[in-house]
């Protein structure tokens, strides 16, 4: 938890991660991109968890269904299915060493990437196998540097 | 959010209301609207005010690719333009060339199908539109382009790059629309074979490079290089645009149909600018001497 946080950092964080998810990226590497929404959701619940929850992360969600053109509901379930299982252990995981924060950060948002993908398919999707997972992983990947970038920027504006 | 922030305790251990509460909340409301949008199409209005709410990280997206044509803009020499000018002239005059042929076969095909008392005209309207997103779901190949309803684009207007079909608009907002790619595994097109006008369907299988055209008999005059262009059948996509070249034929024994895999003419995961066209009008309208009123908006 921070002493400090800085409101308009949030915002910007937000409308940024919101970018990276539609903005053109390499062809290849399409299913790797890291789920940006879902590590920012995951930040800032984990830093501030009396100010960020699972209404805020459900209304994200919805902004992030509009852009990916799901139904409604479908990711922003997702997003508050995440605020939720960091608000459940964030005073444990406070506790943790990064490599070990890594993996909770795998698991929380395979947690959800599951939970959108059962949904989907509940819909009429077909099944993209265990590929879906791969978004997870390079968010775990990305979480040592989003968060330490995220601190410092904090520490500094807050 | 909690009432007693003002207080000096630190409030460490505090969320206010259990979240708990608020996941199930905001999983019966989920619940609600995927029910609401995905079986009952009920929330395509929100969608569409929401959508024109985001067009800022649209624009976003896209900024990059606009910053980095304005810093090659910067720094281009003069000798290099004029040569791209020449270059353009000289592909000018060729395509005016073929258009003039082009504007007398139209006019007299149109001319032919009146007497036919045919109702298809040859010639359609287009506006020009730039690619700003895809999708971030990598399991569905769509794309966003920044032309929307105050363009008078609507959902099922077929969308083209200059080699050939690229998909159709599925969804719109004030000033995007979503266009389903032909390869998307949702998609499928009625198409002909150029060379003799057998009537088939492709598919789309989620590959960005390969189309399925499905429900071939074994005796079926198909061959490797084939070009399929749109039937028009469906009345969904306008006829004679090309679509895909068959690559590779599979024949097996006892199966009752070949396996047909078409390679897509258009640049699916390329093209930065698209055409979208608009369904034909009247045909007394569509007389050759505005034959070709594109609207070309380019930005």
């Amino acid at each position: 938890m921070l002493s400090v946080i800085s409101y308009p950092l949030f915002a910007v964080s937000v409308v940024l991660a919101l970018v990276l998810s539609i903005s053109l990226f390499p062809v290849g590497w399409f299913e790797f991109r890291p789920e940006w929404l879902g590590l920012m959701v995951f930040y800032w619940t984990f830093r501030a968890p009396a100010q960020f929850g699972v209404l805020l992360a459900w209304c994200f969600g919805l902004l992030l269904d509009i852009l990916e053109s799901t139904a409604l509901g479908v990711n922003a379930v997702a997003m508050a299915l995440i605020a939720f299982l960091v608000l459940a252990i964030h005073q444990r995981l406070r506790m943790y060493p990064l490599p070990q924060q890594c993996m909770v950060v795998f698991l929380i948002l395979g947690t959800s990437q599951m939970l959108v993908h059962f949904l989907k398919q509940l819909l009429g999707a077909d099944s993209p196998g265990f590929a879906y997972l791969w978004p997870a992983l390079t968010s775990a990947i990305a979480w040592p540097f989003v968060s330490a970038l995220l601190d410092n920027l904090n520490r500094k504006l807050g | 959010m909690i009432p007693w922030e003002g207080l000096a305790i630190k409030t460490i251990f505090v969320q206010g209301p259990v979240p708990g509460f608020r996941l199930i909340l905001v999983v019966l409301i989920s619940a609600a609207l995927i029910a609401a949008d995905a079986r009952f199409d009920k929330l395509t209005s929100v969608r569409s005010i929401l959508s024109t709410g985001l067009a800022p990280v649209y624009w976003l997206g896209n900024a990059p690719y606009r910053f980095s044509d304005w810093v090659e803009g910067l720094f281009v020499s003069r000798g290099d333009l004029e040569e791209q000018n020449e270059e353009l002239k000289t592909r000018l005059l060729i395509l005016e060339r073929r258009s003039l042929k082009y504007a007398a076969l139209a006019a007299e095909n149109n001319e032919l199908r009146r007497l036919l008392n045919s109702s298809e005209a040859v010639d359609d309207r287009v506006v020009i539109s730039e690619v700003v997103g895809v999708s971030p779901d990598p399991f569905s190949h769509e794309l966003i382009i920044n032309k929307g309803e105050s363009n008078g684009i609507q959902s099922g207007q077929a969308v083209l790059d200059a080699e050939g079909l690229m998909g159709q608009v599925i969804q719109t907002s004030q000033f995007t629309s979503r266009v389903l790619l032909v390869s998307d595994s949702s998609h499928a097109v009625p198409v002909e074979v150029v060379r003799n006008g057998l009537r088939y369907v492709l598919l789309g299988n989620g590959e960005s490079n390969e189309l399925d055209l499905v429900h071939v008999p074994d005796t079926a005059d198909i061959r490797e290089g084939d070009m399929l262009v749109s039937s028009g059948l469906g009345g969904r996509f306008p006829r004679g645009y090309p679509v895909a070249e068959v690559s590779d034929i599979t024949k097996e024994s006892g199966e009752p149909f070949v396996t047909i895999k078409a390679t897509p003419e258009a640049r699916l995961n390329q093209s930065r600018l698209v055409l979208v066209v608009f369904p034909q009008q009247e045909p007394s309208e569509a007389i050759p001497d505005e034959a070709i009123p594109e609207t070309e908006e380019v930005d």
